[in-house]
Formats: C-alpha cells, sequence, structure tokens
C-alpha cells in the first residue's frame, strides 16, 4: 500500500509528487504522459523563470525533476485512472482504491486528483468520423497540411484566436466562428485576426454538422439570431471550444461543481472527501494556469501530509 | 526503411523522433510543411491529415503511440 496515489503528470501533478518524495511518503504517480495540456504549445511565454519554453520542454524538464526523486515516487506511464473508491466505507484509515485502464488496482492511504482536463468536442455529426481527416484539436501541429484550403476556426476564445493565427501562413481563406456576440480571447489577439485578410468572421454560429466523405468538405451552423442554416466549404474544421475536466473517476465519490470540476477548498486543495485533495484543471480554481496547478498541488501535497500524520 | 511525417511545430513528431534516437532506430524524415510531395504521399498512404505519420515495414501508424512502436520494432522493454 502507498501513502499517497497521484493521478496526472502535468505541473500539479509533478508538483505534488516532488513534495510528497521530500516528505519521504511512498508514492505512486500514474499518467498517461507528462507535460499537462500545454504540451502542445510552442511557445510558454508565462511559465514563472522562462521568459520563453516549449511545452515539449517543459514536459522534459517537468518529469525529469519527477523522476530525481525515483526513490519515493514509483512512476506508472502510460497508465490512466479509471475509478477511485474507498477501501471501506466505515474506515477513513482504510484508505483508496484506484483502478486503472491496464486492470491494475493500487491502494493508497490518500488520493491526489490532478488529472487536469481535456479538449472539448463540439458533439455534432461527422465530428468523430472525420477527426484526423479535416478535424483537428491541434492548430499548431496541424496548420502545415492546410496550405492552399479554407478552414474553419470553432471557437472564439484565446484558443479560436490562436488557431486562427497559427492558419494565417497556409490556408487561403479562414472562417472564424463564435457562438457569442463577441470574441472572448485577449485584444491583441482580436485585433491581429480582425485585421488580416483571410479571416471571416461570423457571430452567433452554432456548429450543426461536419460534412464530407472521406475528407471534411464542409461546415453546416446556423445563425442564432436569424435561425438561418448555412453550409461553409471548407476543407478543415479546428475545433476551439474549451476543455472539459477529467473527473470522471471520482464521480460519486467527490463532490463536483456543475462542470464537473472537483470542488476544492483553496486554502489546502481539500475536497469534500477526507483524503482526497485536488489541484490543477480538474479543481473548480477559476485560473486555469500551470504556475497555478503547481501552487494549489504542492498545498495539496502538504495538506495530504497533514492530513496522513493525523490518520494512522 | 523507416519513415515519419512531420510538421517543424509538432511536439508529438519530436516524441516520436526522440524515441526512435533513444531506441536507436533509424528513420528517414519528411517534413510535409515543406515538402508537398511528402505531404501527397502522406495523405494517400494514412487516408488523413494529422502528423505524425510513421511507416515502419509499409505499415501505417497516425500519432505517437508508443506501445505499438514497441511492438512493431519488437523493442525490448
Amino acid at each position: 500500500m502507498y501513502d499517497i496515489i497521484i493521478i496526472g503528470g502535468g505541473p500539479a501533478g509533478v508538483a505534488a509528487g516532488i513534495y510528497t518524495a521530500r516528505k519521504k511518503l511512498k508514492t505512486l504517480l500514474m499518467t498517461e504522459e507528462f507535460g499537462g495540456q500545454s504540451i502542445v504549445s510552442d511557445d510558454i511565454q508565462n511559465w514563472i523563470g522562462d521568459a520563453h519554453i516549449s511545452g515539449f520542454d517543459l514536459a522534459k524538464k517537468l518529469e525529469a525533476h519527477l523522476r530525481s526523486y525515483s526513490e519515493d515516487v514509483d512512476i506508472k506511464i502510460p497508465e490512466k485512472a479509471v475509478e477511485v473508491k474507498r477501501i471501506d466505507n466505515n474506515s477513513l484509515s482504510a484508505g483508496f482504491e484506484v483502478k486503472t485502464d491496464k486492470n491494475n488496482v493500487y491502494q493508497a492511504r490518500a488520493v491526489i486528483l490532478a488529472s487536469g482536463a481535456r479538449r472539448r468536442k463540439l458533439n455534432i455529426p461527422g465530428e468523430d468520423r472525420l477527426n484526423g481527416k479535416g478535424v483537428s484539436y491541434c492548430s499548431t501541429c496541424d496548420a502545415p497540411l492546410f496550405k492552399d484550403k479554407t478552414v474553419a476556426v470553432v471557437g472564439g476564445g484565446n484558443a479560436g484566436l490562436e488557431a486562427a493565427i497559427d492558419l494565417f501562413p497556409y490556408a487561403t481563406k479562414i472562417y472564424v466562428l463564435e457562438f457569442g456576440e463577441a470574441f472572448k480571447g485577449d485584444p491583441i489577439s482580436q485585433e491581429e485576426v480582425k485585421k488580416n485578410p483571410k479571416t471571416e468572421i461570423i457571430f452567433y454560429a452554432d456548429a450543426k454538422e461536419v460534412m464530407g466523405d472521406n475528407f471534411v468538405s464542409g461546415l453546416k451552423y446556423v445563425h442564432r439570431k436569424t435561425g438561418e442554416e448555412k453550409i461553409l466549404d471548407v476543407n478543415g474544421v479546428f475545433v476551439e471550444i474549451g476543455s472539459v475536466p477529467n473527473s470522471e473517476m471520482v464521480k460519486g465519490l467527490v463532490a463536483l461543481d456543475k462542470y464537473g470540476q472537483v470542488i476544492i477548498d483553496s486554502k489546502h486543495s481539500t475536497t469534500s472527501e477526507p483524503g482526497i485533495f485536488a489541484a490543477g484543471d480538474v479543481s473548480d480554481d477559476p485560473y486555469k494556469q500551470n504556475n497555478i496547478s503547481v501552487g494549489d498541488a504542492v498545498k495539496a501535497a502538504l495538506a495530504a501530509y497533514n492530513y496522513l500524520l493525523k490518520n494512522k | 526503411m523507416i519513415k515519419i511525417y512531420t510538421t517543424p511545430s509538432c511536439v508529438y513528431c519530436k516524441m516520436a523522433k526522440e524515441f526512435f534516437k533513444t531506441n536507436g532506430v533509424q528513420y528517414e524524415e519528411y517534413d510535409v510543411a515543406a515538402d508537398e510531395k511528402a505531404r501527397n504521399e502522406m495523405i494517400e498512404k494514412s487516408r488523413q491529415l494529422g502528423v505524425p505519420v510513421i511507416e515502419i515495414n509499409n505499415e501505417v501508424f497516425v500519432g505517437f503511440d508508443k506501445d505499438a512502436l514497441v511492438k512493431a520494432l519488437g523493442i525490448k522493454k
């Protein structure tokens, strides 16, 4: 039995692991990959201490830092937690059981959830079928494949605007569809998107269907004000509509908010369930930032340490 | 010969290349952002538009699936 199981290998998970290892707690960390969601970022400019760092390099640094404590931390990668439950509902100190996608079951006296979030999908017809065939969730990766093509970006937040900016050097025309009446991204990015002659902005757009046989050939949407249905002739659809927390494994065990985020007490990163702590994008902390995830995870690790001392 | 189709900014391409290097696997890289011929070849082979695409003995892998590559290359853990 472990003292702590940490679920996740992004900035939160790694920070928690380093701190529990330094407290000499017997730790298991499981993750599908290191680095978290910003791994696909080409250039992170707000990671404190590095003016510029790629998501790839950040992931490598995080992994190396954690592995320097390998004496106290068992690392399971790639492995994903599918269910967390109490070993004995009548005994807090009995601890928890974590079942994984590799059909392993691990036990620990406390759990830190640092499982982050994943990309939100449109959940419309054609999206899954044409995923990778014109539907993309990674503009940094795939933009060059849309050279001389017409594309649509769905989402007018920062990620959507950045996707449009990634596409400017390659695509000939870029529709940017926003569900609301205005963009939500940073003013600097808004300016850059608006002033590019390749851009056509569509507000009040509700995407309805990705069309195409072997590859994407169109995107159907409804204008929410006029009710008019239109089809855009596009070869690519970039989906940038936010994220969903990876909290399925604790559903029914800890309290979640209406978005599925784990509700935490910001002082100690505790959840509704004694012995379970949470930090980073899986939590309901309003600011989804690498630096915040690290800080909240350190709180979780220290609070878990105190919890274990008290509940021997 | 092992081929990998990449774009310069694709992180999973970097991971795949690093995986090859760590395991001493020789590969040929094609940058589909710059090389139109390679781009068309990649799309034809994989019937899709995502990178990386990796070709091992005429078997085509889309994305960086470490476990699948380990198996295809017969790498002992």
